[in-house]
Parts: C-alpha cells; sequence; structure tokens
C-alpha cells in the first residue's frame, strides 16, 4: 500500500463522539454565558486617542504663562528708590484714587508724581505719549520735557509734565488709563511754614528800611538801605518762585512695552508642553532601558531554557 | 459563534483527535468531557483573529492529554510493581482495516497525534504545527516518519 493509499484510507475513516459524551458535552455548554464584549484594538483606539489628546491639551493650555512670569521679573528688577508695588493691575480710576492725597487750598504744597505704566505694543507707547500730551494741556498744564525711544520690538518714553496742582487728581486718573499701572509714586512737601517764615524776614526787613529812611539822608545810610532793599526783593522773588512751582504739579510719566524681546526669546509654540512630556517621557525611558534590558534577557533566557525542558519532557512523554 | 455552536460544531474533532491521540477510547471520552470543560472556562480567551476555533480546542485538547499522559505514566509506575498492564482492545475508527488499526496502535502517542492532526482533522501543516508547538517543517517531519512506520508495519503484515 503506498502512502497515497494509506492517507486515503485514514481519512476515509469514521471518527464519532458516542451518544454519551455528546450529551455530557452538550450539558457543559448549556452553562456557557453570553459572550463578553471583546476589546479589539479598533475599541482600544477610540478610547485612547481621546485621552491622548484631552492630556495633550491639559499639558499644553495649562503649562505656566511665561509672558506674565517673565514681565513681572522684569518690574521687580526696576531700579528705583521709593516705589509703591501693585499687586494686581488695578484700573486706572482706583489707582489714581489710591495714590491720591488730599490738598488743602489754605496750604501751598510742591507735588511730585512718578507713573509708569506697562503698555502691550511699541504703538501703544506713541500712541500714550500724544494722548498724555492732550491730557495735560486740557486741564491746563504743559510738558517740559518727553523723551521717546524705539529699540527692535521695545519700546519707552518718559514724560515729565507740569499739571495744575488743583487738577492734578483729576489728570492722574486719565493719564493712568493709558496702560497697566506698574509703579506709582506720589511726594508732597508742605511749603507754607517757609513761605510764613520767608513773610516774617520781609517783613522784619521793611521795618527796618522805614526806619532807615526816617533818618536822615547819609552815604552810610543810603548804602544800608541799598542792601535791605536788595535783600527784600530778593526774599520776594524767591517766595513768588515757590508759590509759582507749588501751582504746578510735576508729574514724571513713564511708558514702556513689557519686556517683550524677552517674552519673544522664549516663546513655546502650542506643542511646548507636548514636547517637555516627550522629553521627560524618553528619559524615563532611557532609565527604564538601561535597568530594564539586563532583566529583561534574564527572563527571556529563564523563558527559553523552561521552554527546552518542557519541550524535551513533553517528547519523552510522547516517545517522539 | 457562540460556545454551543463551537462545542456542536467540532465535538467529534476532538473526540477523535484524542482517541487516536490515547489510543484509549474511555479516556478520550473523559479526556473531550474536560477539554470542553476547560474550554467554556477559556472562552473569555478566545481571539477569532489569531485562529479558527478548532485549532483552539485542538490545543486545549492537548493539553489536557498531555496532563493524563503525566498522570498516567505515575499510574503506570506504580501499579507495574503490582501487576503488569492490560493491552487495550481499542478501534481506532470505522472503516479502517485490521492490519491497519493494528499499526495505528503500534505508533507512538506523539506519532499517533501528527496523523489525526494532518489526516484525519485535515488540518494544514501550519496550523498543526501550531497545535504542536513545533515549527511546520518539523510537524511534517514527524508526519512523514509515522505514515513510513504505518507502511512499514502493513507490509510486513501484507
Amino acid at each position: 500500500m503506498s502512502q497515497r493509499d494509506l492517507v486515503a484510507e485514514l481519512r476515509a475513516a469514521h471518527v464519532e463522539a458516542p451518544s454519551e459524551v455528546r450529551e455530557r458535552v452538550r450539558l457543559i455548554a448549556a452553562g456557557a454565558p453570553a459572550a463578553p464584549r471583546r476589546v479589539t484594538w479598533r475599541r482600544a483606539l477610540v478610547v485612547v486617542v481621546p485621552i491622548a489628546a484631552a492630556i495633550a491639551a491639559t499639558i499644553v493650555y495649562t503649562r505656566p504663562s511665561h509672558d506674565t512670569s517673565v514681565v513681572e521679573r522684569a518690574i521687580a528688577h526696576q531700579p528705583g528708590t521709593v516705589r509703591a508695588s501693585i499687586p494686581a493691575a488695578p484700573s486706572g480710576d482706583s489707582a489714581a484714587k489710591a495714590f491720591a492725597l488730599p490738598s488743602p487750598t489754605n496750604r501751598v504744597q510742591k507735588y511730585e508724581a512718578t507713573l509708569s505704566l506697562r503698555v502691550e505694543h511699541a504703538r501703544d507707547v506713541s500712541d500714550g505719549v500724544k494722548r498724555a500730551l492732550r491730557i495735560t494741556t486740557s486741564f491746563g498744564g504743559y510738558s517740559s520735557s518727553v523723551h521717546a525711544e524705539t529699540h527692535g520690538g521695545r519700546a519707552t518714553a518718559e514724560l515729565t509734565l507740569r499739571i495744575p496742582r488743583a487738577r492734578i487728581q483729576a489728570a492722574m486718573a486719565k493719564l493712568a488709563q493709558l496702560g497697566t499701572i506698574t509703579d506709582e509714586n506720589v511726594s508732597t512737601v508742605d511749603q507754607t511754614a517757609l513761605l510764613n517764615t520767608t513773610d516774617r524776614e520781609i517783613a522784619r526787613l521793611q521795618k527796618q528800611l522805614a526806619a532807615l529812611r526816617a533818618q536822615p539822608t547819609s552815604p552810610d545810610n543810603d548804602r544800608r538801605i541799598a542792601a535791605l532793599v536788595t535783600r527784600i526783593e530778593r526774599l520776594q522773588r524767591g517766595e513768588a518762585t515757590t508759590r509759582r512751582n507749588a501751582h504746578y504739579a510735576t508729574v514724571s510719566l513713564h511708558l514702556e512695552t513689557p519686556a517683550a524681546t524677552v517674552v519673544r526669546q522664549h516663546t513655546h509654540g502650542p506643542l511646548h508642553g507636548v514636547g517637555v512630556a516627550l522629553k521627560w517621557l524618553g528619559i524615563g525611558a532611557v532609565y527604564t532601558l538601561a535597568i530594564g534590558a539586563p532583566v529583561a534577557v534574564l527572563l527571556l533566557l529563564v523563558w527559553l531554557g523552561v521552554r527546552v525542558v518542557r519541550r524535551r519532557r513533553e517528547n519523552a512523554l510522547l516517545e517522539i | 459563534m457562540t460556545f454551543q455552536q463551537a462545542a456542536e460544531a467540532h465535538l467529534d474533532d476532538v473526540y477523535g483527535y484524542l482517541a487516536w491521540f490515547t489510543s484509549d477510547r474511555f479516556a478520550a471520552e473523559d479526556l473531550t468531557a474536560v477539554t470542553f470543560e476547560r474550554a467554556l472556562r477559556l472562552w473569555h480567551r478566545f481571539d477569532p483573529d489569531r485562529g479558527s476555533v478548532r485549532t483552539w480546542l485542538c490545543q486545549v485538547a492537548r493539553t489536557v492529554a498531555l496532563d493524563h499522559f503525566r498522570s498516567e505514566r505515575r499510574r503506570v509506575r506504580r501499579e507495574e510493581l503490582a501487576a503488569p498492564p492490560e493491552a487495550i482492545d481499542f478501534r481506532f475508527a470505522e472503516g479502517l482495516s485490521p492490519d491497519l488499526e493494528s499499526a495505528l496502535a503500534r505508533l507512538t502517542p506523539g506519532e499517533r497525534e501528527v496523523v489525526a492532526l494532518r489526516v484525519l482533522l485535515e488540518l494544514d501543516a501550519g496550523t498543526a504545527a501550531r497545535v504542536l508547538g513545533i515549527s511546520p517543517t518539523n510537524c511534517t517531519t514527524r508526519l512523514n516518519r509515522a505514515l513510513k512506520k504505518l507502511e512499514e508495519a502493513l507490509h510486513v503484515a501484507a
């Protein structure tokens, strides 16, 4: 008999399970639960992709804002002798009111204010200068100096404004609206006592002058009268200057763009968070590889050994 | 496909495979039931993308049969001391000549297993090799060796 005939005869053989075995298996199969839902890679993908997207979006949109911190750092490092820091950028009105000092009408005071404002763009600095000059003029004041500078994406402007003391609070409120206040400094020096002293001195000198003029004319008397007149005039001019200066408040207005160049240098794209996450994943992967690779190789060798032993035992069992 | 459908469709295949593998009808009947019990427990692990139900059931049946062979070997070693094992009169299938039955009985379990898978169940070399846990080439070699032994046995009998 050839192998082909042999195979044909073997294939022609019919093997059927006995009825009692069939019945036992039917009973076993009857206890089978409903088919469970299988987790295929497509189903897994439907779940995994949105979760991954959500994680990526969270990383991207919840990363700390570098712009704010850079601006805050830039502000913190600005030089200044007396500085009034403002924790949160308040509105112009509230900031101006917070730093406004009462201005009694019967007192003569020297008022000086420094106002630093941050604007977003370089063109806002230019606009701010124009608006500041208009505000100053509208309150009856004038600008004593204006200096604006643009360098790259950064712009600054320094203005010294002279505004009538009586309207300084309203003017400061208007000026504060030109940008976000980063610094504000107000100082007043009362000049009334100084003026009173001067007045008394003038009165005393005028009394002396009247007494000298009542005496008979002599060259010596004329010289003393001339000296007294000169002194009285000098004191009166000084007093007038003090009063004139006190009539106008001096406002040093500083406009600048944020440390935008610094921000631009560190501007991160929308996928920066993903990049950072991938970087740390890479570092983790390297460590895992360094530690896990030897362990994995060892486990592989053990698995291969166990497999070989099992195969040999199996062959011996089946007499192969 | 439900488990009931799978059991109904492939019961004869599993029984035939085990019967030829063990060359013991009573053992094959018990092992068939054990196979389906185990298959029911493992049914959630079955993945149709990795192979057919019949292949998977044969793999389960093979594990069950190997456990049987191990316990049987321990039992025989124990009982051989008291009494020699009895020869079992077993018919592998309906329609086989007595000489072929005798030649099949003289094959080792490993040889009968590969004949059952490749010839009786008509599995291709790759599928049979997967059930046996060997390479397709090794499977074919093992089948050729078994058929040659059958051929020689039939030649001697003739």
